[in-house]
């Protein structure tokens, strides 16, 4: 029994202890960073950066400022910002996709009030209005990617198959290639997962003229456009020409079997080759082209963009000097010493334009991409229904799928975000 | 009650149980308390968790169209990974039970599937399972065993039964070890009576091994309805409740719902449907099985 | 008469093995080669691109005796509504090849090569089978006298082992059989498809199946090359059978021990081999390179190469910090677990109080809720508390999610020990604490040591709740320290099991050296549950 009133004693003594341990007189900024590649974690926090790591650097030159950065994987990140912003617990800085539900509901700073007027203007003034609801920028891209149609040159050779640039050459492509090659090789990538339903909808809707939203902006989920394109692509699958399991099948299956020469054609991201490369691939001979379109229209390639956004805190005591050691951290950030390092270590597309010409003497090919994603289209991560469009548009196609009517399903999910 | 210890104070006991009820109710009835009232209030997407609006949450919650398939499923899942896995555990541990030589070694090497955790052996098998390079179809084709490869999840239904089969293999373990110590402890002379009275092998598992391995069972199962109702990392690992849901269960649809949708009020108010399920059921069973044990 | 009969029996059993020798000498097996396949694209019949490809076949086709031409045209509508069409040319021969053929063959076997060779199989099933034959000998001498029901100890074990090597000899001959239609071929196709470069293996077939005289022609020779057992085969498994069935035979008496044994060792063997499968796919995965990983042509078994370097890699990344922070968070919410939960099951099982089973009832219900859906709850339990990011919250949590555990097992155990003992101590005027500590205590040594290890392992598997709570990188326990092994651009599978394999290894041994403790534990502890 004295053992257990000794026990509740010392834990007491170690609450109070771990609570006056809090006291501080410098600012911390709790950062969450979501993980890109696999030395992500050692650059910002081990030693992957040239023997120090980003945290270390960060806070040598900015004495005052602590940062309490944490590395989380994609699959546990929105759980873990979500169950910090129910206790009222949230990030200062966090990197993330989707932005607009917390600007809507006020826990964001506006970027203005952070952020460097030089820096600001560094970024590419057409990726700074993704982030733009009511006039306010409420957060700053960090990388982009482009995606394109890559194709396996030797397989389409090999078969006698032209590169396609319609859906219907595309079509014809797939039945060639699964004549030829008996099924020893997918014709075509298709990946319906949870985590990328949005973009397998983006490819063919945006290569169909439709989209998720029309020019004033309302949610057009389940027009004609976009009814057509997802049965064709659901055709696709439906006739053969795709790998056998796409509502399963991630972007690392597609990415793997692409490598291995097992699938002729894909839409990938610009970090293709680097995985390829990577993962120690070889003798797969591939290149780039458009995203096949219908017979008609025009193809769009597909850009995908992250963020770094700054949360509210009133209870901090002073919050000027809170924004000013967040503007400092995005200068450290952006700075090209450590910015391109960090782009081209990840394998993305830079955001802002200062680290343009370093990016594209180290890597050629980075121009063309660039180019690229000056004529992409973008997902409309700025409105408030995103959320639901995004998880809305794998379920249709993964119910579709196992046989759902495409047109039923898209106009459920049209009334459900529209409702 | 010839076993009890001298008690000097009334209050004794509850002086003996003080630290346990203390810890439970600080870490796990409080979070508790939390959900029950998350689940009458409004949250937002982004999480902040606003007034009371009754049973909005729960209203939504079960008029959403998938409930139904999940509910069902759910069904499917605890059924079968808690009957299958009692099952051969059962065998498995009327086996081991058995003298043979190297017993020892395959009693430890039946509880390995508990020293993995649940990630990593959803990890395993999905890597197991994949179709262009899984391990499965790898070591069958080397061995000569088939002769092409095999899409092993041709189907969602396929996937579904490759979780509940997942679910039965971490799950034997325990049901193995509950029942192999319910075995041991049964007494040799019982047999050696029934086997002078000529019973068969059957007559003796009806009428001695299964009643008196029932308390241990009874327990093993209670436990593991609750654990395998609440077991998530599998199916979030090899479908992601993929497609549309198709493969959810309670616990990973409301995961989903409240992290991947954003809608965290119903998500809230799931859990504590799923809670009033669970209690539901436990309770009953164990009722029922402490009932047929006072009249056995 | 019995005399008789067991040399009857013998006699069979040697005629079987001649059987086996002489089907071996017959032509087993049919190869059928597409000498060449030309595939022409957009090609119709009649036109010159036809002509063309037709001339070059018959050309090919006149260099081998035997040989003949198939063709078959693939015609299709594509949707500009334009007729395409594919000519497909085989020019093909037959071969047949004996077993014998197959045992001077190596096929360029070497370790590490994938799947299990022709060659190999069939040396396998003719060595076993004069084991087999040799126990047979050695078993009767001097026993044939001795009727089958009253053979020595030594003969029978002969016998048994004579049966068992038979055994393994049709399980040779069945594996024979695959590696033929299924590896044989597969391996030829993977070197077709330049998937993988051998080669010895080439030099092999090429002597093998053209006597030498393919030369450079030989990877279009194998192209489309199909193999066929024949039904000349069926004679030795008849053998086989019959020998089977001779054995057993002569172990008549034994027929239904020798059945329900092996049966009981079958299955055990089954079972084992089945939970650990996982483990093996884990063990091998997490030493191959990082494009074996995800190999799509199933080279290899076994790495290639074993990369031990691997586990290097991920001492770098962090894993032996993450491991040392698991071990901390288990070895702390055991601790706690017991502390809390020790006093309770003795108040359970010895003292007779009000709301009994009030108390059980809340440690059940305290079960009822997973973690996943209670993180909101304990996390923002866990910031009023200051506890956030630190492993003491996680061991408490642990601590307390064991509770309901902890106290079933505990209380069992405590039951099952005869209360006299502390009852006399109590007299002798020592404290109920000291009862417990000094004489309860040892006696349930076994129950505890089991629950020790239960709470030990769910706290050392515990990932949703570190996840959420865990920030700080230098703080998370292993579970939630592999996630990094799946970032958005690559799922390192071989980091991912290298690191699983790392946490499951200490667990593992402390599973083989608890093992009597453990069924013992759960004896007293589960059973008066």
């Amino acid at each position: 029994m004295k053992k257990v009133v000794t026990l509740i004693l010392a834990l007491a003594m170690l609450l109070s202890c771990i609570s006056i341990s809090l006291a501080e007189d410098e600012i911390t900024l709790d950062v969450i960073i979501c993980q890109y590649g696999p030395k992500t974690n050692d650059w910002f926090t081990g030693t992957g950066m040239n023997g120090t790591s980003f945290v270390k650097k960060f806070e040598e030159a900015n004495p005052g400022i602590k940062l309490n950065l944490e590395v989380v994987s994609w699959n546990d990140v929105y759980t873990v910002v979500s169950t910090r912003i129910s206790n009222n617990n949230a990030p200062d800085i966090l990197n993330l996709d989707s932005f607009a539900d917390y600007a809507n509901e006020g826990l964001l700073l506006p970027v203005s009030d952070y952020c460097p007027e030089e820096l600001l203007n560094d970024f590419f003034p057409s990726f700074i209005e993704q982030s733009v609801i009511d006039g306010t920028v409420w957060a700053v891209p960090d990388l982009a990617s482009a995606r394109a149609l890559y194709y396996n040159v030797d397989l389409l050779t090999e078969a006698g198959v032209e590169v396609p640039t319609t859906w219907a050459e595309l079509e014809d492509a797939c039945q060639a290639l699964l004549d030829y090659y008996g099924g020893e090789v997918y014709p075509w990538g298709i990946d319906m997962t949870t985590d990328e339903g949005q973009a397998a909808f983006a490819y063919y809707a945006w290569g169909n003229g439709g989209g998720f939203v029309d020019d004033e902006g309302n949610w057009t989920v389940n027009s004609a456009e976009n009814v057509e394109a997802i049965e064709f692509a659901i055709g696709l699958y439906n006739k053969g020409y795709t790998n056998p399991n796409p509502a399963t099948q991630t972007r690392y299956d597609l990415q793997d079997m692409f490598g291995a020469g097992k699938l002729a054609m894909v839409i990938a991201p610009n970090s293709l080759p680097t995985y390829i490369t990577d993962k120690g691939y070889t003798g797969v001979n591939y290149a780039v082209a458009d995203i096949p379109h219908n017979e008609g229209k025009t193809s769009s390639s597909v850009g995908v963009m992250d963020r770094i956004m700054a949360f509210r805190d009133d209870s901090a005591p002073d919050q000027a000097a809170r924004n000013e050691a967040i503007g400092k951290f995005l200068t450290f950030f952006y700075d090209p010493e450590n910015y391109v390092g960090w782009v081209s270590m990840e394998d993305f597309l830079p955001a802002v334009n200062s680290a343009v010409e370093a990016l594209v003497a180290a890597n050629p090919s980075f121009e063309a991409w660039l180019k690229v994603l000056d004529g992409c289209k973008f997902y409309p991560t700025a409105k408030a229904e995103w959320i639901d469009v995004k998880q809305g548009a794998a379920a249709v196609e993964q119910s579709a799928l196992t046989g759902g009517d495409v047109k039923t399903l898209l106009d459920e999910l049209q009334n459900k975000i529209t409702k | 009650m010839r076993s009890s210890v001298l008690v000097r104070h009334k209050w004794e006991p509850y002086l003996w149980l003080l630290p346990s009820v203390l810890l439970m109710t600080i870490f796990v009835v409080f979070p508790i308390g939390i959900v029950f009232k998350l689940s009458f209030s409004e949250i937002s997407k982004a999480g902040m968790v606003g007034g009371f609006v009754g049973f909005d949450n729960f209203v939504e919650a079960v008029s959403a169209p998938v409930f139904g398939t999940v509910m069902m499923n759910t069904l499917v899942w605890v059924v079968s990974v808690v009957g299958l896995s009692t099952l051969f555990g059962f065998i498995i541990a009327m086996t081991l039970n058995q003298k043979f030589h190297g017993r020892k070694i395959a009693r430890s090497i039946v509880v390995f599937p508990w020293a993995t955790s649940l990630v990593i052996q959803a990890s395993v098998w999905n890597y197991i399972i994949k179709y262009e390079y899984g391990n499965l179809n790898n070591v069958l084709l080397n061995l000569g065993i088939i002769q092409d490869a095999i899409n092993w999840r041709a189907s969602y239904q396929i996937e579904f039964a490759w979780e509940c089969f997942v679910g039965i293999f971490v799950t034997i373990p325990f049901v193995t070890f509950c029942v192999l110590s319910g075995l041991q402890s049964i007494d040799g002379a019982y047999y050696e009576a029934a086997t002078v009275d000529g019973a068969t092998f059957w007559q003796k598992l009806r009428k001695i091994t299964i009643p008196l391995v029932r308390p241990s069972l009874t327990v093993s199962t209670v436990l593991n309805v609750i654990y395998v109702f609440n077991s998530f990392p599998i199916i979030y690992t090899i479908t992601k409740g993929a497609p549309a849901n198709k493969t959810d269960t309670l616990i990973t649809y409301l995961y989903m719902l409240a992290f991947y949708d954003q809608k965290k009020g119903p998500a809230t108010a799931l859990s504590v449907i799923g809670f009033l399920i669970l209690c539901a059921v436990a309770g009953l069973y164990m009722a029922i099985s402490l009932r047929k044990e006072d009249r056995s | 008469m019995s005399k008789k009969k067991n040399l009857a029996v013998l006699i069979l059993c040697f005629c079987c093995m001649a059987v086996v020798l002489a089907t071996f000498a017959l032509p087993l097996v049919t190869f059928k080669t597409d000498i060449y396949v030309k595939r022409s694209a957009n090609t119709f019949v009649g036109d010159e691109k036809y002509l063309e490809a037709k001339a070059e076949v018959g050309a090919l086709a006149a260099e081998y005796e035997g040989s003949y031409i198939e063709e078959a045209v693939t015609e299709r509508v594509n949707s500009k509504g334009v007729t395409t069409s594919m000519v497909t040319f085989t020019v093909k021969e037959t071969i047949t090849r004996s077993g014998f053929d197959f045992m001077k063959a190596s096929f360029g076997y070497e370790p590490g090569m994938t799947g299990i060779g022709a060659t190999g199989s069939a040396h396998a099933w003719l060595f076993l089978l004069l084991i087999c034959l040799a126990l047979l000998l050695w078993g009767s001498c001097g026993t044939l006298a001795t009727p089958r029901g009253e053979l020595s100890a030594k003969t029978d074990k002969l016998y048994l082992l004579a049966g068992v090597t038979a055994l393994f000899a049709a399980i040779a001959a069945h594996a024979f059989v695959r590696a033929i239609i299924y590896t044989f071929s597969r391996q030829v196709d993977l070197l077709v498809g330049g998937h993988i470069q051998n080669e010895a293996l080439l030099a092999d077939l090429n002597t093998f199946l053209y006597h030498g005289k393919a030369g450079d022609s030989l990877l279009d020779l194998l192209k489309g090359l199909t193999v066929k057992i024949n039904w000349s085969i069926t004679p030795a498994f008849i053998a086989m059978l019959v020998l089977l069935c001779g054995i057993t035979y002569l172990r008549y008496g034994k027929l239904k021990d020798t059945l329900v044994r092996g049966a009981l060792y079958l299955f055990v063997i089954i079972v084992c081999i089945f939970i650990l499968y996982p483990f093996y796919v884990m063990l091998i995965t997490a030493f191959r390179s990082n494009a074996e990983t995800t190999d799509m042509y199933f080279l290899n078994m076994l790495p290639t190469q074993w990369v031990w370097s691997n586990l290097k890699d991920i001492c770098d990344r962090g894993v032996l910090q993450y491991l040392l922070n698991s071990v901390l968070l288990a070895t702390g919410a055991t601790a706690i677990a017991m502390v809390c939960g020790i006093p309770a099951a003795y108040a359970m099982a010895r003292m007779r109080f009000k709301g009994r089973n009030l108390f059980l009832g809340f440690v059940i219900m305290s079960q009822m809720f997973s973690p996943v859906v209670l993180l909101v709850g304990i996390s923002q339990l866990m910031n009023t508390l200051h506890l956030n990011d630190s492993i003491i919250g996680l061991m408490l949590i642990n601590a307390a999610f064991n509770q309901a555990f902890a106290i079933w097992l505990l209380r069992g155990t405590f039951v099952s020990i005869s209360p006299e003992m502390e009852q006399a101590a109590c007299i002798d005027g020592c404290s109920t604490v000291g009862a417990l500590w000094n004489i309860l205590l040892p006696m349930a040594a076994p129950g505890i040591v089991t629950t020790l290890i239960f709470v030990f392992i769910n706290s050392w598997n515990e990932y949703t709740i570190s996840t959420v709570l865990i920030s700080t990188p230098s703080n998370k326990p292993i579970t939630v320290g592999i996630t990094q092994f799946s970032s958005f651009n690559m799922i390192e599978w071989q980091y991912l099991f290298a690191s699983a394999l790392l946490a499951t290894i200490p667990v593992i041994i402390l599973f083989m050296c608890i093992e009597k403790h453990l069924a013992e534990g759960l004896t007293s502890g589960g059973v008066k549950g």
